[in-house]
């Protein structure tokens, strides 16, 4: 039994360890895919029709129409292109990434961008329109995302991003509920994404800049566990989250632990009015119930992971308080201390090293069995809106997945189950902890 | 090692903790001293209570800003209303000729707290303005709070009990290690987890019952409410997810315990006497068997009302049950101090108020005190 709550626990370090490794987002600060996407392998037994998965524009190309213009090209990446335009009796210049959608469903989001620098104009205020295009496949529908005209020499880009919401109003949706990415990638297919400059009559020489000329085409399902709703990745935001787990519940621990044997050291070993006072005060707290008291205390503190650890310890040595006194106190009658104590041994050394040693069985059972006690403190608190703000863990996913209208199952389920996951652990090795320290519970031979 | 050689272990435990109290009994003259002894001891933890809720609020950080935040705000130009905060928040106490705070001392601000906590005059909520007496009464938070509680407590001792006695009475069978199993992992599946999967499958998959409050949110049933046999039903259909969550959490405690004591109380020797007598099965595990092992069970559930108060808090959060718990959730993103130093001084109360219930059932249960 203990040797299935290791290898649990040996799972969660080392997600939580190798977590850079597991994932190349971060978990709050990289939109991965559209909102509220379920896991992509739910295709496998819902059939893939209906469902979509991320792609990208890419194979960037341009063309020229019109018999007087050429390019003389500067440099190009996978989504840049510097060049110098000559025109003698206008046209217009293409340039054209392109996409084979091979997906049934219907994208339900897309992100994209273009910004172009116009340097040393001719001709000055002539107008160039510019016009970026979205070009559809069967029907040849041409999407009209934005248009701009240049009247300076300086930098264009659409104000806010390329998605499907600034484009839907763009294109006249905004009043209904159809989304710009169901409506435009909806078939399998080859699809354009096409910036045109048309460029004046006459004379005409300038030298453009097209940077960031991409888009993004997000699908209905993403990744293995989903996005949340503003489109983080929910597997990044778990394993982080078992980072955080570990690192709370260890620490938070290890101070109560520590705590409790201070104070059960203390009253066990030098007795009479310490012993009465600590046990009452003990008693007193005990009595106080504690979800409560970490209530008010961390919403009087303040809302870091720093005093979730120390509030969470400060409330948690009672027990073990209790526990060690009772056995201090037995031990205190044995022959070998009242040897010790002849020999001349003072007070520190008896306790650090006869009774200390004595106990430290008892202290890895109680700190195996303690930890989830913490974890689930932690959770429950960030449950309630008294978590950390800057880090996400488990229970704040919990919290931020009521948001919305219905619950979404994939970004429910994955926290609890670690939570309730890396709790079992813990109790499974603290039992196995007890059947090797404990003589009592060894099966006779 | 088997689970009862672990379990025993546990309610060894759980039974030293107790010796502490029987160690009181022993040397105490009867009943009166006992029951005498335990009520000082109540109103020794109700002024720690105040103590402790008065040092918190008080000496922590995070009110004094909150309350300087609010008395100090730039936009506000009108003196007089600034003063009238700062004698609302008892930072002042009055006032010089000159318009300077006279503050109020350390003492003052105690004495005052005191009086109202003894009082049970808690004062006006930040964000409501309202008392927090009246909202907790007239507005029908407590009723739905001590509804939620008391379905969900009794129906956990009922259930939690009656599956321990049987499973100690079949001891080591299928049964009995099943619902340990069981109850285990219900012990430590966190409870707000247990919830979103509740209404998630309950609610939102199978549409059996309501995701969340206590009443429909439609105005027909304020306006004109159906039959008081309709509205019970309803009624019913919005608890019994949120207590069904909580009896689920907590029934494995109680059947633990149950379990442990009633093994030991079969092993006696009077059950083979009354075995032999020829009392029917039931007879001998009712009648005998758990009578004589109540003690701890009755303890213990006075005990883990403490428990029960704070999974009440999660879960009334979770199911939006506008309750005690609810109100402390919405106050807390509120920084609504007045409430939370209130609801925690009256959750507390009622901890003390359950060990103190259980001290008094114990003496009167336990004939070792009757006789002494």
């Amino acid at each position: 039994m203990a040797a299935a709550g290791l290898v649990i626990l040996l799972i969660f370090l080392v997600l939580a360890v190798a977590a850079p490794l597991l994932t190349p987002y971060h978990p709050k600060q990289e939109i991965v895919s559209a909102p509220l996407d379920p896991p992509s392998w739910i295709t496998f037994y819902t059939g893939t029709g209906g469902y979509s998965q991320n792609t990208q524009f890419s194979q960037l190309t341009f063309n020229t129409v019109g018999s007087g213009v050429t390019i003389t090209k500067n440099s190009q990446t996978s989504n840049s292109l510097d060049f110098a335009v000559d025109s003698t009796t206008g046209g217009k210049i293409q340039l054209v990434q392109s996409l084979n959608y091979p997906y049934q469903g219907e994208s339900k989001d897309f992100l994209g961008n273009s910004i172009v620098i116009v340097k040393n104009r001719s001709s000055p205020f002539n107008a160039t329109d510019y016009v970026t295009k979205l070009y559809g496949t069967s029907q040849e529908e041409n999407f009209t995302f934005w248009t701009q005209t240049l009247t300076n020499a300086q930098t264009y880009s659409p104000i806010g991003s390329l998605d499907a919401h600034n484009v839907a109003q763009r294109l006249g949706l905004g009043g209904t509920s159809l989304n710009a990415a169901e409506v435009i990638f909806n078939v399998p297919g080859t699809y354009r994404y096409v910036l045109e400059l048309t460029l004046p009559t006459g004379n005409f020489h300038a030298d453009v800049s097209v940077k960031e000329f991409q888009l993004a085409v997000f699908g209905n399902t993403f990744g293995w566990m989903g996005t949340d709703d503003s489109g983080y990745d929910v597997f990044t935001q778990f394993v982080y989250g078992a980072r955080l787990s570990l690192v709370v519940g260890i620490t938070a621990t290890i101070i109560g632990i520590g705590l409790g044997l201070l104070v059960g050291l203390m009253a066990g070993y030098l007795g009479k009015l310490v012993d009465e006072v600590l046990m009452r005060f003990t008693d007193m707290m005990l009595v106080i119930p504690s979800l409560p008291l970490l209530i008010v205390l961390v919403a009087v503190l303040g809302q870091s992971l720093t005093n979730i650890i120390f509030v969470l310890g400060f409330l948690g040595w009672m027990g073990f308080a209790r526990l060690v006194r009772s056995q201090v106190l037995s031990l205190r009658e044995r022959p070998f201390i009242e040897a010790a104590k002849a020999s001349g041994a003072g007070t520190g050394y008896i306790v650090i090293r006869h009774i200390f040693t004595n106990i430290v069985s008892l202290t890895y059972v109680n700190l195996a069995l303690s930890v989830p006690a913490a974890i689930v403190g932690e959770a429950a608190l960030s449950f309630l809106g008294l978590g950390s703000l800057t880090e996400t863990t488990w229970g704040r996913m919990l919290a931020e997945a009521r948001g919305g209208v219905s619950l979404p199952w994939w970004w429910i389920i994955p926290p609890g189950l670690g939570i309730a996951a890396l709790s079992l652990s813990f109790i499974l090795l603290g039992f196995g902890f007890d059947a090797i320290f404990n003589p009592r519970l060894r099966r006779r031979r | 090692m088997t689970v009862e050689k672990r379990m025993k272990i546990v309610t060894d435990k759980a039974k030293s903790s107790m010796t502490r109290v029987v160690s009181l009994v022993v040397s105490e003259m009867g009943l009166r001293g006992y029951l005498l002894k335990r009520s000082i001891n109540t109103v020794i933890l109700v002024l720690f209570v105040i103590v402790l809720n008065f040092t918190i609020f008080e000496l922590l950080p995070g009110t004094q800003a909150a309350i300087a935040n609010l008395t100090q705000n730039p936009k506000v130009h009108d003196t007089r209303v600034i003063h009238h905060l700062q004698i609302a928040y008892g930072i002042c106490k009055g006032f010089t000729p000159a318009g300077d705070c006279i503050p109020t001392t350390f003492l003052e601000r105690f004495l005052a707290y005191f009086k109202s906590m003894v009082t049970f005059d808690f004062g006006n909520s930040y964000s409501s303005g309202k008392p927090i007496l009246d909202e907790m009464i007239h507005e029908g938070r407590l009723y739905n709070t001590l509804m939620l509680l008391g379905v969900s407590t009794t129906f956990s001792i009922l259930i939690g009990v009656f599956l321990g006695v049987l499973s100690a009475s079949k001891r080591g069978s299928l049964f009995d290690n099943g619902s340990v199993i069981v109850s285990l992992i219900t012990y430590s599946l966190p409870t707000f987890w247990m919830g979103l999967l509740a209404i998630l499958i309950f609610a939102q998959t199978l549409g059996w019952f309501p995701p969340g409050g206590v009443t429909p949110a439609t105005p027909q049933w304020i306006l004109s409410p159906p039959p008081l046999l309709t509205r019970i039903v309803v009624r019913i259909q919005y608890l019994f997810l949120p207590a069904a969550v909580l009896t689920l959490f907590f029934y494995g405690g109680h059947l633990l315990i149950t379990r442990a004591t009633m093994m030991e109380s079969l092993g006696e020797d009077y059950i083979v006497t009354a075995k032999a007598k020829g009392v029917s099965n039931w007879g001998v595990l009712f009648k005998h068997a758990l009578k004589n092992a109540s003690l701890p069970i009755v303890t213990n559930a006075a005990l883990s009302f403490g428990g029960l108060l704070g999974g009440a808090i999660i879960t009334e959060t979770v199911f939006f049950w506008d309750g005690l718990g609810l109100w402390i959730f919405n106050a807390i993103n509120n920084k609504d101090f007045p409430v939370m130093q209130a609801m925690f001084y009256i959750i507390a109360l009622c901890v003390i108020g359950a060990n103190l219930i259980s001290d008094i059932v114990y003496g009167i249960i336990d004939p070792r005190i009757k006789y002494e």
